[in-house]
């Protein structure tokens, strides 16, 4: 290639270089299988090994083997590697082999003797719950969490309002639909545990390794690979457990990697919810809301349900709601773990709002638009749930966002429609993130332990903010990565955070830095590095030394000086007095988005499709101007998904129906509108220079927009995701 | 059909591989046996066009397509554009138009529009070539880059 690249990524990406996780092979390396359940719900009488064991060179492993493999550990309890009496989702590991060749592994599993006795499936929640779960509905076994707040008399609020307006909405099961399915490559030697794999969090896969081994954390070493998509569905721990037992039976490196048609059954999945919405206006204001929320989390543990306390806020706000009851709950079925899909849930609920206060408006004989605008959050509110907001692009962006619709309006053909809706969402912290930088005569070095998943938020965002906070070109900056036994502690790459988390750590380095070239200079003034032939320079005043000059013998050899930098952000805090049952989150910073799309619907069969859409985002700072664009159209197109073709269709008895990439439909090159990208300075959050995550922002008001869009030139009124051409002829009639 | 040997060419060099399954898909060929795992494998079953790679110049699905049908043909994955003029010229443009994120599609769609370039000629519009694409999934860039480094290749060759 000769021309140099947005993107420091590109030229591996582009030539085929970048070693993924499918990717991965040493020598002598065995292929492992997952064994799985035939049924979603059952009790397990037998898992009969012998017939994969008689095949040559088969290594293969159950419950039983366990105790071997992991003397003295009981793993966690609560979350067994293969279950013992009962399976509870379909294709749940209940043995692992391993082969020389891959197809031979495949056999072996297939060989391996299940027996279990079918018990009831519960797969549909509202089966569960055909009314409003009481207090002492089906027991606490069916439900991971419970959440309620509540602010003002509802009651009272309800009786007395001019327009009272009640809904229900159901949302669909969505997969993230990374293109590299999972893989992992185990190696088990002396006491160590190491695992190389595609994944976002390599600390919390760590984390999550030695908790479901039940081994000590500093016995595990995880390195990433290339990530090839996450969008969610790569964090914590998935095959690696397995991988890494298999490795300690057989003595051997196993390779595990699933096929695409797994990677839909066990990968995690964004699950069924069902929302009952009511809305009191008076005078042309929202004077009380309800909700109730229920939700689909699959084989979630109790206690370890954060999708509900945290999506639920995305069912009042970004609007003022003086008077409310939220209360949601988590509902177990038989099928996997709920699992995150960038922005988790958040598109659905926005959905959900915007859908419901566009009728709301509707019915109460007001201005769709002006309704909603009327009621925005601005800097210096506070929300539903007793945070101050914060600097908030959200007004502006509305604003633009309307202006476009305006103008697509007038020049709009008839057999068009418009829509705008808005979200909003927070820039993650996780735990915390630190880097390391190093600096050399003639580059800056960030060390951290974060691999790229796509987004650019390491290999761009991260460099960006060294470039920026140093006063270095950015092509003096690499990105360098470690494993977790040496790399700097890191959260992980999800939640919008990592150039803001890994970002401020590289500030905070930078300040270290900085403090210690001044130390070396003896000098105490402002202390600048320029590039000067090549080189390295430090500049104060009058003092210029090139770094090459400042480096003692063990800095030389180690390639510089080095300095630590951390940043474990803070939240704000919510008024816990409105809280009467589970956990609420408060936001670390507002961050804005407002979409406008513009649609056409096939009057005969109910076929949407976007003409062009455009995005404005409220981003405080731009970081690296290549990528963040990039980023809201990318997750425009994925919204586009969810709002218009994407569906897991669960079956009665646990089946996932449509496992493959030709029965889950996600956007092909063909059906991909013009996407105008606005991004908006001026509204600091709490990244580096006052960024604001990018990463799920653009996913949010997409499902929103299109269907506001769909009922602007339609008149249909669609009250589930995804809307599919079925969905949307039934709301117009035609079925 | 048990194993047999094997000759093709690939990225310009002989190579004969000795015990070949009947039954062994090229994606397995190219990836575990030759060594070249810039060609990806997605969904192994024609859907998603990560595993694109050219026989005797024409994009192929390398997941679909059983080893010994290309017996004595020419191949050409992503590892052997360095050595072609035109896939030189098509991943300029990506880099340029930054036309990939998690990348694990790229080798994929680079190979596929070599492909489309050759089999269509250079007159062939933009429309023709991203319709023609639509074979090939990205979940990370919405297209829309990708269609920018198209429109960069027919506003300046080849």
């Amino acid at each position: 290639m000769t021309s140099s690249s947005p993107r420091p990524d590109a030229r591996p990406k582009l030539e085929g270089s970048a070693v993924y996780g499918m990717d991965l092979e040493v020598p002598g390396m065995l292929w492992a299988a997952l064994v799985p359940s035939p049924v979603a719900h059952g009790r397990l009488r037998s898992v009969d090994l012998s017939p994969a064991r008689a095949l040559d060179g088969v290594v293969a492993i159950g419950a039983a083997d366990l105790a071997t493999l992991l003397p003295g550990s009981t793993g966690d309890p609560l979350r067994p590697l293969f279950p013992t009496d009962t399976v509870v989702y379909r294709n749940q590991p209940v043995a692992a082999v391993a082969a020389p060749t891959r197809e031979l592994a495949r056999q072996a599993a297939r060989a391996v003797r299940v027996d279990v006795e079918p018990l009831p499936v519960v797969s549909d929640l509202e089966e569960v719950f055909p009314e409003w779960p009481g207090s002492n509905a089906e027991g606490p076994e069916r439900i991971a969490a419970h959440v309620r707040a509540r602010e003002g008399d509802v009651d009272a609020v309800f009786r007395t309002a001019e327009t009272v307006v009640r809904e229900t909405y159901r949302t669909s099961s969505v997969h993230p639909v990374a293109l590299e399915p999972h893989a992992c490559l185990a190696e088990a030697s002396g006491g160590t545990w190491r695992v190389r794999t595609s994944t976002q969090t390599p600390f919390g896969a760590r984390e999550d390794i030695a908790s479901l081994l039940g081994v000590p954390e500093e016995s595990v070493v995880v390195e990433g690979t290339w990530v090839g998509g996450g969008f969610g569905g790569k964090g914590a721990a998935l095959l690696e457990p397995y991988a890494l037992l298999l490795a300690r039976a057989s003595g051997r490196p196993v390779k595990l990697a699933l096929g695409y048609r797994e990677e839909f059954l066990l990968g995690r999945t964004t699950l069924p919810a069902v929302f009952r919405m009511e809305t009191a206006v008076t005078g042309g204001r929202i004077v009380g809301r309800r909700v109730r929320l229920l939700l689909d989390v699959g084989t979630s543990l109790p206690g370890r349900d954060f999708a509900t306390g945290f999506s639920i806020g995305f069912l009042l706000g970004p609007y003022r709601t003086p008077a409310f009851e939220v209360e949601g709950y988590a509902v177990r079925t038989n099928k996997p773990a709920f699992g995150p899909h960038r922005a988790p849930f958040a598109p659905q609920c926005v959905f959900v709002l915007e859908s419901h206060l566009d009728h709301v408006a509707r019915e109460a004989g007001l201005d769709p638009l002006a309704f909603r605008a009327a009621h925005l959050w601005k800097e210096g509110d506070t929300t539903p749930l007793g945070q101050k907001v914060g600097p908030f692009g959200l007004p502006t962006a509305f604003e633009q966002a309307r202006a476009t619709a305006a103008r697509w309006r007038a020049e709009a053909l008839p057999d068009r429609g418009v829509g705008v809706a808005v979200g909003f969402w927070s820039t993650g912290t996780g735990a915390g993130g630190e880097v390391r930088l190093r600096l050399s005569p003639t580059d800056l070095a960030v060390v951290q332990g974060e691999r790229e998943i796509g987004s650019g938020s390491v290999v761009a965002g991260i460099a960006s903010v060294a470039a920026r906070s140093t006063g270095l070109p950015r092509d003096r900056v690499t990105v360098e990565y470690e494993d977790t036994s040496r790399a700097p502690f890191d959260s992980g790459v999800f939640g919008s955070r990592t150039t803001a988390a890994l970002g401020r750590a590289v500030e905070d380095a930078t300040h270290a830095l900085f403090d210690d070239l001044r130390t070396r200079l003896g000098v105490s003034g402002p202390v600048h590095l320029e590039v000067e032939a090549g080189e390295i320079v430090a500049q104060e005043r009058s003092t210029r030394r090139p770094i090459r000059d400042l480096l003692n013998a063990t800095e030389r050899a180690g390639g510089g000086i080095v300095a630590s930098g951390r940043h474990y952000g803070k939240s704000g805090t919510i008024d816990e007095r409105k809280v009467e049952v589970g956990t609420f989150y408060p936001y670390t910073d507002f961050t804005g988005v407002a979409h406008a799309a513009e649609v056409m619907v096939d009057r005969a069969t109910g076929s949407v499709r976007v003409t062009r859409y455009a995005a404005f985002h409220d981003v405080g700072t731009i970081i690296d101007p290549a990528t963040a664009p990039a980023q809201v159209e990318g997750g425009v197109v994925m919204g586009l998904g969810t709002a218009l073709t994407e569906e897991a269709l669960w079956s009665e008895d646990g089946r996932l129906l449509n496992p493959s990439l030709l029965d889950y439909r996600i956007p092909t090159i063909g059906e991909v509108p013009p996407v105008e990208v606005t991004l908006i300075e001026g509204f600091p959050g709490a990244g580096p220079s006052g960024a604001k995550g990018l990463g799920e922002p653009p996913m949010i008001p997409v499902a929103a927009a299109v269907a506001l869009a769909v009922r602007d030139a339609t008149g249909a009124h669609v009250t589930e995701l995804p809307l599919s051409s079925e969905r949307v002829a039934r709301a117009l009639k035609l079925l | 059909m048990t194993a047999r040997s094997l000759a093709l060419t690939v990225n310009g060099r002989v190579r004969s591989l000795e015990d070949v399954p009947g039954s062994e898909r090229l994606l397995d060929t190219i990836r575990w046996r030759l060594g070249l795992k810039g060609t990806k494998e997605g969904c192994r079953s024609g859907q998603c066009g990560a595993c694109t790679v050219l026989v005797d110049g024409t994009s192929t699905l390398s997941c679909l397509t059983l080893s010994h049908e290309v017996e004595g043909s020419s191949l050409t994955t992503i590892e052997g554009m360095a050595d072609d003029p035109v896939g030189r010229v098509v991943q300029d443009a990506f880099a340029r138009a930054g036309a990939l994120q998690c990348g694990y599609c790229t080798p994929g769609f680079v190979v596929a529009l070599v492909g489309l370039l050759r089999e269509r000629g250079q007159s062939a519009r933009a429309e023709e070539l991203l319709a023609d694409l639509a074979g090939n999934l990205c979940r990370c860039t919405g297209y829309l880059s990708i269609a920018r480094a198209v429109a960069l290749l027919r506003a300046e060759g080849p």
